[in-house]
This record gives C-alpha cells, sequence and structure tokens, in this order.
C-alpha cells in the first residue's frame, strides 16, 4: 500500500500529473538492469494492441459494408422478378388448416395451397372453383357438382369425387374447424368420377358461400402428411417451408391441373410483420414488396416518395364493441343506447388515419344484407346524457364498467372510449390483456361488460341468433327472420330478410360498430395482380408478379 | 472433487424446483390452447371436446408427472400447436438467438476490456472521466432506442447510410453463411454496445481496486512500469471476476437480446417464446423455459468452475479454510 504512493509520489514531486511511464520508470532508476527491462516495452506496447484491435474491428465493417454494396447494385433487373415478399401482419400458428382458428390461415392457404369445391373471388361472390358448374335442386335439398376433369394433388394422386365426397364426409363426422357453420349438410356421395352431391336437411341460403371456405376444402384421402407443417393440396402453389414466427415460403406447383389460375411468379413469401414500425421499414428496404395492411397513419412518407401505391381495401372486418347483454349493468336498454349514442365514431376513425368507414350495424358492406345504418345511433352526447340520467346515472354518479379486449389492437382506442364515455357518467377501466386470456374470459366464459373485437369473418351473422355465444345476444323476431333468410331460395328475398334482421340488432344495441377496418395496402410500383378487396380473407396469389424498375 | 459433487448435487435440485415452479407458474395463467385453436366462432362443446382430446382435462399432478417422466427421458415433448417437437423448436431458433449472443458478447468485450482499461489507465482525469462518462450514458441507454438509432444509421433502405440489412434473416438461413452473418450485425452492434458498456464499467472497477492491492505494487517493486503491473498483473487476476461478469452477461442476454430481435424481426427464441405463450402452447413453453432456466444454471456452475480453474486460491480454501493463511 505504502510503496505505491512512494512510487510515483516521491520521483515525481515537481508535477504529479506525469505520466504514469515516467514515474515508474524513475522510480526505479537506481537499478540499472531494471530500467533497461522497464524502457523497452515502455509507452506504446500496451496502447497499440488496444488501438489496433479498434481498428480491425473497423477495417471489418468496411469490408462488410463495400461487400453488401457491391452486391446490391447487381439486383437491378429490368426483367420479372421470379420471387415477390409480401409481409403481412398476423401469422397462422401452424397449418393445421381443418382444426386451427385464425383468418390467416384461410386468407393465405385457401385458393393457394388448398382448393374449395367452389371459390370465392374478391367480390365475395361465389365462381367455380374444383366443381366447374352446379344445380340446386327446386326445393333446395340436393346439390349436385360437376368436377373438372384431370385434376391431381401437387403429389401427383389424381383428385376426383371420392376425395371431394371423403373430406366433407370427414368434416361433419370429425367435426372439423367451422363444421357447425354446414350443420344443415347432411351428406357428400359421389356418384361417379365427376359429379359429387351434397344433400341437405334443411335448405340453406349460405351452403355455396361456406363451401367456398374452410368447409368446402378438398384433401388427398390418400395422402399422409403432418398436417402441422406441411401441405398437399391441389392449388397452384406449395409450401416449400413455414415458421410461424417468420414466413411462409409458397412455391410453384409444377402439377397444377389448371391453367387459368397457374401461378405467374415461381416464389412467393409471405413474411409475417406484427410490429407496425418493423413492418414499415421492410417494404422501405425493399424486403417486402406488398404490406398488407399497413398502418394508415404511415402512409404520408409512402405516397409523397413515389415508389409505392397505396390503396385502402374494403373487407368484412368489423371492430365490435359488445356490451354483455345479459351482464348486471349492461343488461339495461338504455345504458346500451346512451353508450351507442356517446361515441364519437368520427374522432375514431380520424385518429387512425381516416380510411375505415362507418358501420351502423353487424353487416359488412361486402356482405348480403348490408344496409347503412350509421343514421340509427348517430353522434348525440346530449341524448346519451339523458338516457343515463334515466337509468339513474350521472358524472357525479358514474356507472363503473370494464372494457376488456386483446392487446393486439393497442391502447388507444380503449383509452379513446373511456374519455368518450366519461363525458356521460360512464367511469370506463380499460383491461387489455393477452388475447388468449380475452378468448377464455370473455368468449368462452362470456365474463364481461364490454368487450372489443375485430370479427373479421364474412357471412357471420348468425352469432346474432345464438343466445348462447358470447355476445348473450336472445332475440326471437332476428332468429325467425334469419331461419327465413336461410331457407329462402331466391338470393334478394334471403338479402332482404336479413336486412331487416340486421336493423333490429342494430336497434337493440346488443354492440357498438366503431367501424368497418379498411386494409390499407401499400406496394411498390412494379407489382401486379395484387387483390384490391377482401385482402384480410381471400388472397389469391397467383396473378401476383413484380416487375423492378430498372435502375 | 468434494466441491465439485456438491456443486452438482445442488445444480440437480435446482433443476427440480425450477421444473415445479415452471408448471405452476404456467398454470396460473388464464386461457389454454384449446380454446386458442378453437378461435372465436367456436361453441364451448367444441372447446371442451379439443381440451379432452390434448389430455388438458388430467389432473396437475399427473400432468406434471407426464411432463417431468418425458424430461428423463430426453424428451421434451411435442407442441400442441405447431406439431414440432419442442427439440426442434428450440434448436430452430436457437441458431438465431445463440449466434446473436455470442457476436454481441464478442462486440461487448472487444468495446468494453479496452476502454474499461483505458479509462482506469488513462492518465489525464479529464479523459478518464469522460471514458467514465461514456461508460455510464452507454449502459443507460435501452438497446431498443439504440437499434433504432442504428437502423435510421445504416438501415438497408431507411438509413442514412443504408448498406445492412435491418429486417429479418435470410430465407436461406445458415446455409447462407454470409447473408445470415451480415443480418446479425446491426443486432449485435445494438446488443454489444449496450453490454460493452457494463463491461468497460466493470473492467474499470477491477482495475482500479487493483490498483491499491499489494500484488500490484510487489510487480512494480520488481520492475514494471504502473501500467505494465496493472495490465500483467492486475488485469490477470481481474480475470476470475470479469469472466463471471462475462458469464452473467451471457446469460443476460438470453432475455435481453428478445427485445431487439423483435425490433430486427429476428425468429430467434424471443419470438418463439412470445408466440408460445400467447398461444397458451403450455407443453411447448414449459419444456422451453426450462431449457432456458436450465442453460443459465449451468452457465453458472461453468462459470464457478472456470474460477476454480483460474485461481488456485479458491480450491484451497474451500478444502482447508483459512490454509493458504498460514503459508
Amino acid at each position: 500500500m505504502v510503496q505505491s504512493n512512494g512510487a510515483h509520489g516521491e520521483s515525481d514531486a515537481t508535477e504529479a500529473d506525469t505520466t504514469i511511464q515516467a514515474g515508474a520508470a524513475s522510480g526505479a532508476s537506481t537499478d540499472a538492469s531494471l530500467n533497461a527491462r522497464v524502457k523497452q516495452p515502455d509507452s506504446g506496447h500496451h496502447k497499440p494492441v488496444i488501438w489496433m484491435i479498434a481498428a480491425l474491428i473497423v477495417v471489418a465493417l468496411i469490408a462488410c459494408i463495400v461487400v453488401v454494396n457491391s452486391r446490391s447494385r447487381k439486383t437491378a433487373t429490368p426483367t420479372q422478378s421470379d420471387s415477390v415478399a409480401i409481409g403481412i401482419k398476423l401469422a397462422p400458428v401452424s397449418l393445421d388448416i381443418r382444426n386451427q382458428s385464425g383468418s390467416a390461415l384461410e386468407q393465405l392457404l385457401i385458393g393457394n395451397v388448398y382448393e374449395a369445391l367452389v371459390s370465392r373471388n374478391s367480390n365475395n361472390e361465389v365462381e367455380p372453383g374444383l366443381a366447374k358448374s352446379w344445380t340446386i335442386s327446386n326445393d333446395g335439398l340436393t346439390y349436385t357438382f360437376k368436377l373438372n376433369e384431370h385434376m391431381n394433388f401437387s403429389n401427383g394422386d389424381t383428385l376426383d369425387a371420392t376425395d371431394v365426397a371423403w373430406s366433407i364426409n370427414q368434416l361433419k363426422s370429425k367435426q372439423y374447424y367451422n363444421s357447425d357453420q354446414v350443420e344443415n349438410l347432411k351428406q357428400a356421395s359421389a356418384s361417379d368420377a365427376t359429379t359429387v352431391k351434397l344433400t341437405l336437411s334443411r335448405p340453406d341460403a349460405n351452403m355455396l358461400w361456406y363451401l367456398s371456405g374452410r368447409p368446402g376444402l378438398v384433401f388427398d384421402k390418400d395422402a399422409h402428411y403432418d398436417a402441422k407443417t406441411t401441405a398437399v393440396g391441389s392449388g397452384p402453389y406449395m409450401v416449400k417451408s413455414f415458421d410461424s414466427s417468420s414466413k411462409l415460403v409458397l412455391q410453384a406447383n409444377p402439377k397444377y391441373w389448371g391453367s387459368a389460375h397457374k401461378a405467374r411468379t415461381t416464389t412467393v413469401t409471405v413474411r409475417f410483420l406484427p410490429d407496425d414500425n418493423a413492418a414499415l421499414n421492410a417494404l422501405t428496404s425493399g424486403d417486402v414488396q406488398v404490406l398488407s395492411p399497413v398502418n394508415a397513419n404511415m402512409t404520408g412518407k409512402l405516397k409523397s416518395s413515389g415508389k409505392y401505391t397505396v390503396k385502402a381495401t374494403e373487407g368484412s372486418d368489423k371492430f365490435v364493441l359488445a356490451f354483455n347483454c345479459t351482464g348486471a349493468k349492461t343488461a339495461d336498454k338504455r345504458v346500451r343506447q346512451a353508450i351507442r349514442y356517446a361515441i364519437n365514431h368520427k374522432e375514431i376513425i380520424a385518429s387512425r388515419g381516416g380510411v375505415d368507414a362507418a358501420l351502423g350495424g353487424p353487416i359488412p358492406s361486402v356482405d348480403p344484407g348490408y344496409e347503412d345504418l350509421t343514421g340509427l345511433y348517430p353522434y348525440n352526447p346530449a341524448k346519451a346524457k339523458s338516457l343515463m340520467q334515466q337509468a339513474g346515472y350521472s358524472t357525479n354518479h358514474p356507472l363503473k364498467l370494464t372494457l376488456t379486449y386483446a392487446n393486439v389492437y393497442g391502447s388507444e382506442l380503449g383509452e379513446q372510449l373511456r374519455s368518450q364515455l366519461s363525458h356521460i357518467g360512464i367511469d370506463l377501466n380499460v383491461n387489455t390483456v393477452e388475447f388468449s386470456t380475452w378468448l377464455q374470459d370473455v368468449h368462452t366464459n362470456g365474463d364481461y361488460d364490454l368487450s372489443l373485437v375485430d370479427h373479421a369473418e364474412s357471412h357471420d351473422f348468425y352469432k346474432w341468433t345464438q343466445p348462447d355465444y358470447y355476445y348473450h345476444y336472445d332475440n326471437a323476431q332476428v332468429q325467425a327472420l334469419y331461419a327465413k333468410a336461410l331457407a329462402a331460395t331466391d338470393e334478394q328475398d334471403s338479402a332482404q330478410y336479413l336486412k331487416q334482421a340486421a336493423r333490429i340488432v342494430s336497434e337493440d344495441a346488443p354492440a357498438d360498430w366503431l367501424f368497418a377496418y379498411r386494409v390499407s395496402v401499400a406496394q411498390a410500383k412494379g407489382v401486379t395482380g395484387f387483390p384490391s378487396r377482401l385482402t384480410q380473407s381471400v388472397l389469391p396469389l397467383w396473378k401476383v408478379a413484380y416487375t423492378p424498375a430498372k435502375a | 472433487m468434494r466441491y465439485l459433487i456438491w456443486r452438482l448435487i445442488w445444480f440437480a435440485v435446482a433443476l427440480l424446483g425450477l421444473s415445479l415452479l415452471v408448471f405452476a407458474a404456467l398454470r396460473i395463467l388464464p386461457g389454454d390452447v384449446a380454446s386458442v385453436m378453437a378461435g372465436t366462432n367456436a361453441t364451448p362443446a367444441r372447446v371442451a371436446a379439443i381440451r379432452s382430446r390434448m389430455g388438458l382435462d388430467r389432473s396437475y399432478p399427473q400432468q406434471y408427472a407426464d411432463w417431468l417422466g418425458g424430461l428423463l427421458h430426453g424428451n421434451m415433448g411435442v407442441s400442441a400447436i405447431s406439431g414440432r417437437t419442442v427439440a426442434s423448436q428450440i434448436g430452430s431458433h436457437a441458431a438465431i438467438t445463440l449466434p446473436l449472443i455470442v457476436l454481441s458478447l464478442l462486440v461487448a468485450l472487444s468495446i468494453g476490456i479496452p476502454m474499461g482499461c483505458q479509462a482506469a489507465l488513462a492518465g489525464s482525469p479529464r479523459v478518464r472521466s469522460v471514458l467514465h462518462t461514456i461508460a455510464i450514458v452507454g449502459g443507460a441507454v435501452p438497446a431498443l432506442w439504440g437499434g433504432l438509432l442504428l437502423i435510421m444509421l445504416f438501415g438497408r433502405g431507411v438509413g442514412l447510410i443504408g448498406i445492412l440489412p435491418s429486417q429479418g434473416f435470410p430465407d436461406a438461413g445458415w446455409h447462407a453463411p454470409r447473408a445470415a452473418l451480415i443480418s446479425l450485425i446491426l443486432p449485435a452492434i445494438t446488443t454489444g454496445l449496450v453490454a460493452g458498456a457494463g463491461i468497460m464499467r466493470y473492467t474499470r472497477a477491477c482495475l482500479i481496486s487493483m490498483e491499491d492491492s499489494d500484488t500490484v505494487a510487489m510487480a512494480m517493486a520488481c520492475g514494471m512500469t504502473r501500467r505494465q503491473a496493472m495490465l500483467r498483473v492486475g488485469l490477470r487476476l481481474s480475470a476470475a471476476q470479469l469472466v463471471s461478469v462475462a458469464g452473467l452477461t451471457f446469460a443476460q442476454m438470453i432475455t435481453g437480446v428478445m427485445v431487439v430481435e423483435s425490433l430486427f424481426n429476428l425468429p430467434g427464441l424471443g419470438a418463439m417464446l412470445i408466440n408460445d405463450v400467447g398461444n397458451r402452447d403450455l407443453i411447448a413453453v414449459q419444456s422451453e423455459l426450462f431449457l432456458l432456466a436450465a442453460f443459465f444454471l449451468l452457465l453458472g456452475l461453468l462459470v464457478d468452475l472456470m474460477h476454480h480453474a483460474l485461481d488456485p486460491r479458491l480450491g484451497e480454501r474451500t478444502q482447508h479454510v483459512g490454509g493458504e493463511e498460514h503459508a
């Protein structure tokens, strides 16, 4: 302890701040041999090592930069690219389309990897699919489908009527996902190799449309594969690889049976980009050429750059603020109506970038039975206040309610609702939870006051006719009208009944429809064939192509 | 030798406790994988049917016993959702996270140790305090913010000098080693800078504490300069502590890089855990968490053993306490 002080304290009495080396050197100067040893490696033996390491790192970095730069220059070519990358927000957790929920599965696999008996176009209309034509008996109970000839799966197996009948009967017996949508379907049978007959127990106006979705998918009855990680379908694309935390890689199916939907691009990569900022970075850095959806508040720079087109697309996404119809506080219709009057939809839509559409009822604009119902509950805080007063609440004596919703929708919506409802005497406690918690507490157990969720499905009005669904909405008139709509064999009649039912639901205020989410799609110049509607539910990729601009 | 045996026994006991803790903690989470699979269209009856098909209606002790039995046989189970074995799931994600951690640690060490030495040894107090400030500020900057800055500076397509990829991992994975490595540069620098600042502070503190020690004085008495004594003897003696710090930093990074992975959209262990917890894929999550925590414990074990290797005095002390005092 003492020595170390002495070592430079005594020797350098003149200047305390001299370098340590000098201090040590003079301190040891009494012994010549030690002196010699000291001087030799002195000042600049260790220092250069440190700086050399630093310099090496810098050089290595610069080398990387040069390599990367020289690589990226080569990519600009005027011809059509053999690959396109698309960024979407929500990833399917597995590929098991028969068991696993999630609209991303339908969006990515139906029409691309798996094909259904009939298909659905971007106007939400049923079109020929594996079946080239069909007839429906006058009583609406027998559907006869004529299949295309010479069809096969990607593994080379032929696809004929036996596969179709097997797939549909399996759906019924194994209770696969959405099998309850076609509960009126009794059984399927193959009359010959290209004819399939479906027998119904009751007429169902939605049957064809549902058959264009999961219930109508046709699987290879002879193939054995792990449906969670791979797929054997008949579509224009095959699954090359899938990782739910990063991407799905689709490769054109060389054995595709059809010519109309033949893939234009060899490889389509779908990246899953849950973070809005990361997604935008991926687009601007060229990692993806299409982003669907892109946060509408972030599109300003994209539009002004001139390199991208941004379009809002219509879909069936409904942001439903459900009021528990059997809940202790929300069973009172006046409270529910007051909430609907108190919500300023314009403000909410504007804060989200102003592209979403107002929606006043349960049926979205792309579905049959749609009618503009936004006039039923216009923004009217005064009326809302008086309704709350009738129910016995005021700003001094507020009603305490809890809004439970999944954190994937962000915290802003909840805060906006809390502030808007505070003016009419509702003290809203916003509880954002994980989606799986929402599923358990709200959806399965039905234990909530207010809930908010994006119901993305099309043709899902039936949920308002099932009292055990988490809405707990029970109206015999609505149920009767819906039954009539299903039984009607004429499309116009059916839509008319739906319209009436939807109006009654909206008037009863079991929920508020905050807005119809319109997905903003951003695509780089040179991308063609990306669907312009319903991109969240049907995403046919066969015509997507990308031709990078000439450098 | 006795030390080694005791250390191993404690390791095993800790593992067992860990498995119980992980299992119990996950059962407290609301929601289950059946309702996630069934989705928003499902009726409660359908959810119940899926539950019983997946064996989720069995009692907790039974589920725990099954899981532990599997672990003892080296079988970590199969994810209920993805259908892949948990081992392959961890393997494919760790193939991104572990190289990222190693790279980050290299960056951290190559920044932290030289700068730390410099901060302790620099002649002028002004240089010392500037370096010290850098260490404190560097450690205080959140990795997320630092990463965003780096993207804005170097991210391809978005940055001022857009030269490095800032999003995702190449499609070919490690089959395209150069592209894979390049995609890890920015994330590694992001985590490395923050961790480097920490290592720099530790290095500086270690060296300063050595400054007054008898060993350094002795070395100087034998003719070394102060700088030499510090770097050759002081740093050598600090090595044990620095190894601990590096080990801890490594362990911290396993969770620490998760934020950075999500910023750079790398499908590493963080993304895997977030997905699996979100889906309530509990069989997968409990094995994954268990393995990660076991890895922590293993690192602790290795660091302890390394201490003994680096500093033989420790071994003597545990065998006959105080023996070295007499020597």
